[in-house]
């Protein structure tokens, strides 16, 4: 499945309000689901974060987890003004952080399949220095789609 | 009460779905780093999270789990998502009680419509 497809303006913030790890997340969750949904989601990923950050470095985290109150693969995008500290393996700050939610029960577990092609979009966006490149959520979407059909070809 | 023990249960199966997948060697390979302290920590979190549901569903959530691994499923259309069997009509109107599915014995979960 294309990641671009996956990916919808209304949850492209570009504009996150930066602040602590938790908060980040917190309102990225809140761009998915509300009320004792969105607590589940955000407790659940918190307890991700405590076994090792999802900071992969150079500037993008991709927080992740599956929940029961999900019916389907949701993704949502968060860019802060300025970097936050999010624990990175290389300790760096972060700015571009993917929020990955998948239902438990994934046919064709396309979730891991998901999370592994972000890890590879997000190592090319730093390669090329791309985290400010999009101005809108649409230059986003499209750049990601741009990435992941390069990498196809690569293959 | 019957809140407070649907959330402890949610929880606890999103933990336990969380430890399946670190677990899993196609998680591994992507690459995500894994301390082994905070993995033990979170299987203790986990058991105290089970502690906090009555007796009789911890028990059954446990036996549950060893023999399907996913002790809870989600309701969609009329079916249950475990055994993808139809639920008897009477069942189909969430209710406020723990429920389970008459032909798999999976605990059921209606997902809040967003």
């Amino acid at each position: 499945m294309n990641l671009a497809s996956l990916l919808s303006k209304d949850r492209v913030n570009l504009s996150l309000k930066p602040g602590k790890k938790d908060d980040v997340i917190k309102d990225l969750v809140y761009s998915i689901k509300k009320g004792t949904d969105a607590e589940v989601i955000v407790s659940t990923l918190l307890k991700r974060e405590e076994l090792g950050s999802t900071g992969i470095g150079k500037g993008i985290a991709i927080p992740h987890c599956r929940s029961l109150v999900v019916e389907k693969l949701e993704i949502a995008v968060g860019r802060t003004s300025k970097p936050i500290s999010f624990n990175s393996i290389d300790k760096k700050p972060v700015s571009l952080i993917f929020l990955i939610i998948a239902p438990p029960q994934d046919p064709g577990n396309q979730y891991l399949i998901t999370l592994g092609k972000i890890v590879q979009i997000a190592k090319e966006i730093t390669k090329k220095n791309l985290i400010q490149q999009a101005k809108t959520p649409e230059e986003f979407i499209a750049l990601i789609n741009d990435i992941e059909k390069g990498l196809t070809k690569r293959k | 009460m019957q809140d407070v023990i649907e959330m402890h249960l949610k929880l606890l199966f999103d933990l336990d779905n969380l430890i399946a997948d670190m677990e899993e060697p196609s998680y591994k390979k992507i690459g995500f780093k894994i301390e082994d302290e905070a993995s033990l920590e979170l299987i203790r979190k986990r058991n105290q999270l089970l502690k906090k549901l009555p007796q009789e569903l911890a028990q059954r959530y446990e036996i549950l789990k060893k023999r399907y691994r996913q002790a809870i499923a989600p309701v969609e259309s009329e079916f249950c998502l475990g055994c993808f069997q139809k639920l008897p009509t009477e069942l189909l109107t969430r209710s406020k009680d723990i429920i389970t599915c008459p032909n798999c014995g999976r605990i059921l979960y209606w997902r809040e419509k967003s």
